[in-house]
């Protein structure tokens, strides 16, 4: 069994956010509004973040794009009382959205805020794209049809991608991705079976030092950076 | 629904395959019932999306457990429903029986002028996703975010979907133009009637033509309508970019346009005020090939980023050295002093290919000493040489002009300085220095004939002032306009057509558009949604978005080799809306005449004139398959041919300039106008009353096409402070302390011509005499998603221009900031 993960070149990364809107268009993650943004209830499964340090002149400010760690040790696992989280046996983090009951408990618990309160009506738009995902037929109806009102929601790695890609024997990593690694302009981001040494993500990671986040809390992240 | 998107075999979360993708916890039965209604819902709300609820058919948690109590009569459906529902039979039980009607679209972007390729996923008629297209070898098939935003813009539901036409005389701001939607035979009739009488008088110069972000289809034929009209006033919005460069470049090399770099092989860049990696472009190439350069390739480029920002670009980069505004030119000159004093230039590309160093070199030499440049710049002598000997020593190398260093009074010499930095290392069409970019070779259309009428009006100077003592060198002086349209100079206007222009937002001075507009007898709008502009017009006509549209496309220099894209409809266009080529058409024919005859044999629409134009490079098919249409690769070292220059050289000295200054009788002081040199700026505004000098920026999500009203761009409108939704007034922390003022409290950012009112944020990566603001927002016209978001510091910039070019400046002006 793959043990899914992704490697983000911080020194490659243009912080442009494509990422996060090639997120939002795939799993039709709902936009914010002015109003939402002020009280922090607009919702990315993918975000940028920015840390600066320094004084002028010597500032320096990290751009760092943030999808679900998918963790090893994951807090939001442990602490679901609705089973609604769970891992994968490929450690996938997901969230089952008719078990989840809403107690944000998960969102306190995740270190990294992955995770995301959905408590808005979806406006729905042409372009939302619930019943539409490519090769419907074998896929099925798209993991997230419409947004359950009430729920917990985060990055799932794309794993309709995944899934299907297994099921046709496509190569993934290399052929199949994850939304915001195809859509990444300057090739930062690296999908692949971290169990596998000779898979481009496991190649990348043993190309320079990385760090993972909050590394100390022992979640053990899936998601790795290399820094400059 | 969810769980049946999950794979077999990669169940719950103890490992244990239940083999019923985690159902089997559950009893599945409920969630059968559960299953079906949502399938209900959906069957409803694909035949009508913008449904907005579906009444009672919402599964949320109460209805879930509602629906829980109902088990026991459930079971029984579950039975029914027969086994766990695989992927194979899940369309079948989601009641989609029909075959969804799925393509992908090869097509082109227009967000930004880059116009990359994409692919449209369109399922339904309705496009659902936009990505990359692979094919195109500018992009490499990525796109930058801009071209997401794409599926807002098509269904931007503020769009205008038929004519519209004003019935109340009074315009303004804030005035209700009490629009009545009017057939497309009465709007166009109604301008056809206009433009006859124009020309009946034999004054078609009195025509005025904007063009904002178009196709280059719909450019080329809105220019050859103007043409065989007879009016030499096209304006575009160029001269709000960065004219400067084109400038500097024609100075050295003897093109007036924008230069590619060969960034696949560079070692070393050196941005001066350009953003690389926001405002610059073509973008979705420049952000690939910035990833290429730092892992990509065995030696890991070096970027050094000047600029009195830390922008995103100065983030991402191995040094940022802060500068004083205005000051780019005398940097660049103390870079040459050093490269030149220590004998680190490349002589035989400089001895064999250039022209007027001797007279550069002095100049360097005699006035640009590290020390002097120090006082000018704020930058410390020591990091100027270092910063030198690093940029000739690490080859290839080249140095990049962009608008914060060149958009000031002085700018095309800053532009001229920095592309002599390039000449110097030896960076002009050699792997990983400056390219000269190659285009796209098409049907030529017929000649024009040009009657009498036509001849006249094209005589007749320009209302810009191009070409004029004012602005020897510029092909268009946007922010001219205004003034001449107040002042009636040199003559008065009868009517204005602007297509997708919107200058009212980003021109300085910007108020000063809406007062000139209101002066136009009868101005028409075309563009798919009311922008500021088309606020003040006559009649707006609904033009079709880039997805609903047939057109040609090609990228600003950037890669070097031609590539040119087909734009094709992705969509059927939304309501009455009209691709501008068929408005053009639509237009001449009403003009009649020798108008009407200058559009004949021309394929009659959109359609017909890009498969005409384009005939004679692929067949039609393939480029409607590809999308895509790629030139032969880049020849470097054309030095025999590339130079358009009088000596047909590289100039440090610039022989076209002084020719040009003779023909127009430009007296001037000497040599120095002839070189690249640096002169102190001019600010608006006096020190004592204005300390702080006005940064407007561009942030990469700043959407060119004149409308912000997209949630997408503008929830991560400003990434450098992890916001969006808003503008702030950036302060370097120190000097807002000693001003009083409390870290994102309101603020008032004051200069002579205006006042705005916004939240100031502290920041230790702004100089410390610069307010820093991001334009793009302050829009008042239309649009839920951007009206009273943020303010446009365009409002409070005042006027001035680069002489030679026309380029308008943006950066010279002096504000106060204080609480509100």
């Amino acid at each position: 069994m793959p043990r899914w993960g992704m490697v983000i070149d911080l020194d490659q990364c243009v912080g442009c956010q494509a990422c996060t809107f090639a997120c939002k268009a795939e799993n039709n993650v709902p936009h914010g509004s002015p109003e939402e943004q002020k009280e922090r209830r607009d919702f990315f499964w993918n975000k940028m973040i920015a840390a600066s340090s320094g004084k002028y002149p010597s500032v320096k400010t990290e751009i760092i794009p943030m999808p679900c760690m998918h963790c090893d040790n994951a807090p939001c696992v442990t602490v679901c009382p609705a089973e609604a989280t769970y891992r994968r046996a490929d450690g996938i983090i997901v969230q089952d959205f008719r078990r989840c009951i809403g107690c944000k408990y998960c969102i306190v618990a995740c270190p990294y805020g992955a995770r995301n309160f959905n408590g808005k009506e979806q406006e729905e738009m042409p372009y939302s794209r619930h019943d539409a995902p490519p090769d419907r037929n074998s896929w099925g109806p798209w993991p997230f049809p419409t947004r359950t009102h009430g729920v917990v929601e985060k990055c799932t790695f794309c794993f309709h991608r995944i899934d299907q890609g297994i099921k046709e024997g496509k190569a993934i990593g290399s052929e199949v991705v994850p939304a915001c690694v195809e859509a990444c302009p300057s090739g930062a981001r690296i999908f692949g079976d971290l169990d596998d040494p000779k898979s481009n993500v496991s190649k990348k990671l043993a190309s320079r030092d990385s760090i993972q986040l909050r590394e100390e809390l022992s979640t053990h992240p899936k998601v790795y950076y290399l820094p400059k | 629904m969810t769980g049946r998107g999950r794979e077999k075999g990669t169940g719950m979360d103890k490992g244990e395959d239940k083999g019923d993708g985690g159902r089997g916890r559950q009893g599945g039965s409920e969630e059968y019932v559960i299953l079906r209604i949502s399938e209900e819902y959906h069957m409803k709300s694909e035949d009508a999306v913008s449904q907005k609820k579906p009444g009672g058919l919402q599964v949320n948690r109460r209805t879930f457990i509602k629906l829980s109590a109902l088990t026991g009569a459930a079971i029984g459906a579950g039975q029914v429903l027969g086994p766990a529902i695989t992927h194979s039979s899940a369309p079948a039980a989601g009641g989609a029986a029909k075959p969804l009607d799925e393509k992908w679209i090869n097509t082109s972007c227009i967000n930004c002028p880059a116009r990359c390729a994409i692919k449209v996923r369109v399922v339904d008629g309705k496009a659902v996703k936009i990505t990359g297209n692979a094919l195109s070898r500018v992009s490499e098939g990525k796109v930058c975010p801009r071209a997401y935003v794409g599926l807002q813009a098509l269904y931007d539901q503020g769009r205008v979907n038929f004519p519209l036409k004003r019935t109340n005389a009074e315009k303004g701001k804030g005035v209700d133009p009490k629009w009545q939607p009017v057939s497309w035979e009465e709007a166009l009739d109604e301008i056809g009637r206009r433009l006859q009488t124009i020309r009946q008088k034999e004054e078609p110069h009195k025509l005025l033509i904007f063009t904002g972000l178009n196709t280059r289809s719909s450019e080329d034929l809105i220019r050859r309508f103007a043409d065989a009209y007879g009016t030499p006033n096209v304006v575009s919005g160029d001269a709000l970019e960065a004219e400067t460069l084109k400038a500097g470049n024609w100075m050295a090399d003897g093109h007036y346009g924008d230069v590619a770099y060969d960034l696949d092989n560079t070692n070393y860049i050196l941005a001066f005020g350009a953003d690389i990696l926001e405002s610059s472009r073509p973008l979705a190439r420049l952000l690939r090939k910035w990833g290429k350069m730092r892992r990509e390739k065995p030696n890991r480029t070096r970027i050094v980023v000047i600029n009195p920002r830390y922008s995103l670009t100065a983030a991402k980069s191995d040094q940022w050295v802060p500068i004083n505004p205005g000051t780019d030119a005398a940097l660049a000159m103390a870079v040459a002093h050093v490269i030149i004093r220590e004998n680190l230039y490349d002589s035989a590309f400089v001895s064999r290919w250039t022209a007027g160093f001797d007279a550069y070199r002095k100049l360097a030499l005699d006035e640009y000493s590290p020390e002097e440049v120090a006082k000018i710049t704020g930058i410390d002598a020591g990091d100027i040489r270092q910063m030198a000997r690093d940029f000739a020593g690490t080859r290839p190398a080249i140095a990049i002009g962009g608008r914060e260093a060149v958009d000031w009074q002085n700018g095309s010499y800053t532009a001229y300085a920095i592309a002599c930095l390039n000449a110097l290392v030896g960076s002009i069409d050699v792997p990983g220095g400056v390219m000269y970019q190659e285009g796209v070779t098409f049907a030529p259309m017929p000649a024009l004939a040009g009657d009498g009428v036509a001849k006249k009006g094209k005589s007749q100077p320009a209302l810009d002032l191009r070409k004029t003592q004012k602005h020897p060198l510029a092909e268009v002086a946007t922010n001219r306009i205004p003034e001449s349209l107040a002042k009636g100079e040199p003559y008065p206007v009868e009517m204005a057509i602007g297509f997708n222009s919107n200058f009212t937002m980003l021109a300085p001075g910007a108020e000063k558009w809406d007062e000139a507009l209101k002066k136009i007898p009868f101005y028409v709008h075309v563009a798919p949604f009311i922008s500021e502009m088309a606020y003040e017009a006559d009649i707006i006509l609904p033009a079709t978005t880039y997805l609903e549209e047939w057109a040609y496309d090609f990228s600003p220099p950037g890669a070097g080799f031609a590539e040119l894209r087909l734009k094709q409809p992705a969509v059927a266009p939304r309501g009455k809306t009209m691709p501008i080529p068929d408005m053009i058409f639509a237009m001449a024919k009403k003009t009649g005449g020798p108008v009407a005859d200058a559009f004949a044999g021309l394929g009659d629409c959109a359609e017909g004139f890009v498969k005409a134009r384009t005939a004679s490079l692929l067949p039609w098919k393939e480029f409607v398959e590809t999308g895509v249409c790629r030139g032969n690769d880049y020849i470097y070292r054309k030095y025999e041919t590339i130079f358009a220059t009088p000596s047909r050289k590289f100039e440090f000295y610039s022989g076209g300039l002084k020719a040009l200054y003779a023909a127009k009788k430009i007296a001037t002081e000497g040599d120095l106008a002839f070189l690249p040199h640096y002169r102190a700026e001019k600010f608006i505004g006096e020190v004592g009353d204005f300390p702080l000098a006005l940064l407007p920026y561009q942030p990469l999500m700043f959407m060119e096409n004149g409308s912000q009203n997209y949630p997408w761009a503008q929830e991560a409108y400003l990434p450098m402070n992890g916001v969006g939704w808003q503008v702030f007034a950036e302060m370097n922390a120190d000097t807002a302390k000693k001003l009083g003022l409390k870290n994102g409290g309101f603020v008032w950012v004051e200069s002579a011509s205006g006042k705005i009112k916004t939240k100031v944020k502290f920041s230790e990566g702004i100089h410390p005499e610069v307010v820093a603001m991001a334009t793009g927002q302050g829009h008042w016209s239309y649009g839920k998603w951007q009206t009273g978001i943020g303010v446009n510091p365009n409002e409070i910039t005042g006027l001035d221009y680069d002489s030679l070019s026309g380029q308008s400046v943006f950066f010279n002006t002096r504000v106060k900031v204080y609480k509100a």
